[in-house]
């Protein structure tokens, strides 16, 4: 093995990846072993959680949303989970479970969410890929590239509020075909927005390749010409990612101007749902091999291992800690009633106005004088 | 106390005043803080409240309502200009996909109090790019209120209603509605949604009239007047929500309608207020009721063919005139 490229002497992009073989260089000398425990059963949680969900969508048909999982990729929203404060906004796209995650909402919300019960997140009127926790400022969407202009927006908000706290925008690199996308990068830049552009580059949007869709892999090199700092890592090592994170945050946070990292990874399962997408043949068989032997759980539950921070019964009773949590979801979401329609006005809009109850009189209407001409338009 | 005041002085007292009373409200938009101020909407409100809050934006439309929406979720309130509606499609998306149904899908957690001023421009050969009245598309939304005010002080009461509501609304302000006066209190002060309002009473035949086409109705009514035809113009205010019950009150009366709309014939407003009357009180009508309405054309640049594209007093009044 001692012949192959490690990841610091290539220029990171899915073409090359590969060529590195086994990952080697996961350095978790550089975190505590608190830290390092935490981050790993953060991963194992949302693994699990991912994986309880594909294996209880069929045949019972009780979960009927589309899902997009993240099995393959719980590098970065458990890096994140430790970084992201409750007062920061985090958006994400359709991909949502792991950005949820990380924000620290109650994920028996989103199992009911998901059930379309009335004690999901939403009522049940967003399921997965739209689902979002206000109250923990977390809001994500299915179309692709939405959400990180909103993201954009509440970073503006927070600027002009003078607030310490960030936003951060969860997407893939299928949300870069998009126009909207550098509309928000140039923005970003040019206001030096409390702003972190989060990228999952799983190579894919759907079935096609990025580089069907963009002539180049090089998403970075793009970005950083309207101002914005990036980084660009192996996204499956997530002492890498934490604390790559990590310091952008706390530059962000500090008043240094916007940031992107790009996290290369990748997804195991297929595009939507637990069904198998591979009759469309986009994904060869030794790529996909390569990404699941550097699975971001085992990766650093070897180093765990071989450092003596995790033996088998600490294992043993995380799994079953978590296979509780999970188990007490189902039997929440199961539980839970249905949502009944109710008022479609009130739904969707809100009529009352504290607001302007409070600040404005009312009005008398005055006459209006029918005899005078109206404006006639300049050129412009 | 009120005064004079032109309809674009109206727009400018309500955001001058609205970002006196809460220091939430932000004015976002290309070229809002240049002397000439979006036709003097905008004008002096950087000297007087800064570039933080009064904010040039680039000529990125969709992610200026984007950014609005999100800096409403921080906590603003912002109020976001489009010199053209016609600019202000590059954010469908955003209206579309996200603010129409940010509540609903938040299981009315969250709103977003955003308001979106787009300006409609008529004649001068602003041609079918700088012209277009699409007040019936964002009416076909939930979600999302729309206002077409048609005078300065209805402008300024609405405006004021929405920067301090809690749903999104869009404002369709006519441009040649500008430089025409009415008495504006000087108070802040509130328009609600969803009431309508008589401009003229009368007996004969209700005409309603949406925004622009205000002053052109009132004008067809006089002249309707002198030749024995009693016109009640009807003034919706906002379509979204649309005063019904007004509605129903007047052609209950009246028993003729006539819906003119500064909007294309088929699909639109006109259409569906038609539908609504025809519901509620279709066999009491005296008369088919009748929309009066832009061709089902873009607008052509010609000053000569713009003369045909819309319609005169006499056209109206002639409408009018065969109902009997
Ligand atoms: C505006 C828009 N166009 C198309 C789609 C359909 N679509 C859903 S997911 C997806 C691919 C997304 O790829 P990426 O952004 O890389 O995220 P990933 O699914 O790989 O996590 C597409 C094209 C969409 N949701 N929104
Ligand atoms: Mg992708």
């Amino acid at each position: 093995m001692a012949t192959e490229p490690a990841v610091k002497s290539i220029q990171l992009s899915h073409r090359t990846i590969t060529l590195i073989g086994r990952y080697q260089e996961m350095e978790i000398d550089l975190l505590d072993r608190q830290t390092l425990l935490f981050l790993f059963r953060q991963m194992l949680r949302l693994r699990r959680m991912e994986e309880a969900l594909m294996q209880e969508y069929h045949p019972a048909d009780e979960m009927r949303c589309p899902m997009h999982f993240c099995i393959g990729q719980e590098a970065v929203p458990a890096a994140l989970s430790l970084l992201v404060e409750p007062e920061d906004y985090l958006f994400s796209h359709h991909r949502s479970h792991g950005y949820y995650f990380a924000k620290g909402s109650p994920l028996r919300e989103l199992f009911a969410e998901v059930y379309g019960k009335e004690t999901g997140a939403n009522g049940g009127k967003a399921g997965s890929q739209d689902i979002s926790h206000h109250a923990s400022r977390f809001y994500s969407g299915a179309i692709l590239s939405g959400a990180v202009s909103i993201a954009v927006g509440a970073a503006f908000g927070l600027q002009i509020r003078k607030s310490r706290n960030i936003s951060i925008a969860g997407f893939g690199e299928g949300a870069t075909d998009e126009g909207a996308f550098w509309e928000a990068a140039n923005y970003a830049g040019l206001r030096r927005l409390p702003i972190l552009f989060v990228c999952e580059n799983n190579r894919y949007a759907t079935y096609s390749d990025q580089l069907k869709r963009q002539p180049n892999d090089n998403i970075c090199e793009r970005v950083v010409t309207f101002g914005v700092r990036t980084r660009r890592i192996f996204g499956n090592d997530v002492v890498k990612a934490y604390l790559t994170l990590r310091e952008e945050m706390a530059r962000v946070r500090g008043g240094e101007g916007p940031g992107l990292v790009e996290a290369y990874t990748y997804r195991w399962n297929s595009h939507v749902g637990p069904e198998d997408d591979n009759v469309n043949n986009y994904r060869p068989a030794s790529e996909i091999q390569f990404w699941k032997e550097n699975c971001p759980i085992r990766l650093l539950q070897e180093k765990l291992e071989a450092a003596g921070y995790l033996d088998s019964q600490t294992l043993g009773r995380m799994e079953r800690e978590i296979a509780a949590e999970i188990a007490a979801n189902f039997q929440f979401a199961k539980e839970s009633p249905f949502p009944s329609a109710g008022d479609w006005r009130a739904m969707n809009w809100d009529d009352s106005s504290p607001l302007a109850d409070r600040l404005l009189g009312a009005q008398s209407r005055s006459e209006f004088d029918q005899s005078q001409p109206e404006a006639r338009l300049e050129p412009y | 106390m009120s005064r004079l005041l032109t309809y674009a002085q109206a727009i400018n007292e309500a955001l001058r005043q609205s970002m006196e009373l809460c220091e939430d409200v932000v004015v976002l938009g290309q070229l809002v803080d240049y002397k000439s101020g979006i036709f003097g909407t905008t004008t002096g409100l950087v000297d007087r409240f800064g570039p933080d809050r009064v904010q040039d934006f680039p000529v990125s439309e969709n992610l200026m309502t984007a950014t609005a929406m999100g800096a409403s979720l921080t906590g603003l309130r912002p109020v976001i200009v489009h010199q053209r509606l016609d600019f202000m499609l590059y954010s469908l998306d955003a209206i579309t996909n996200w603010l129409a149904l940010w509540r609903f899908k938040s299981n009315g957690h969250s709103n977003m109090p955003v308001t979106i001023r787009a300006i409609v421009g008529k004649r001068w050969g602003q041609g079918p790019q700088h012209s277009k009245s699409l007040h019936a598309w964002f009416a076909h939304l939930p979600g999302i209120r729309v206002a077409v005010p048609a005078t300065a002080d209805d402008v300024k009461g609405l405006l004021m209603e929405s920067i301090f509501g809690e749903t999104p609304a869009i404002f369709v302000e006519g441009r040649t509605l500008f430089s025409m006066t009415a008495h504006v209190p000087e108070q802040p002060y509130r328009v609600r949604f969803g009431q309508a309002t008589i401009r003229r009473p009368g007996k004969d035949v209700t005409l309603v009239a949406i925004g622009v086409i205000v002053p052109l109705a009132l004008r067809a009514a006089a002249a309707l007047d002198k030749q024995g035809i009693d016109v009640e113009v009807l003034d919706p205010r906002t379509l979204s929500p649309l005063d019904v019950n007004t509605l129903c009150e007047s052609v209950g009366k009246t028993r003729r309608l006539i819906v003119a709309d500064h909007g294309w014939t088929s699909f639109g407003a006109a259409a569906e207020i038609i539908a609504r009357i025809a519901e509620i009180l279709g066999d009491n009508l005296r008369a088919r009721p009748v929309r009066f309405c832009l061709p089902d054309s873009h607008t052509p640049m010609s000053m000569a063919l713009e003369d045909q594209y819309y319609a005169s007093d006499a056209d109206l009044v002639s409408a009018i005139q065969k109902m009997f």
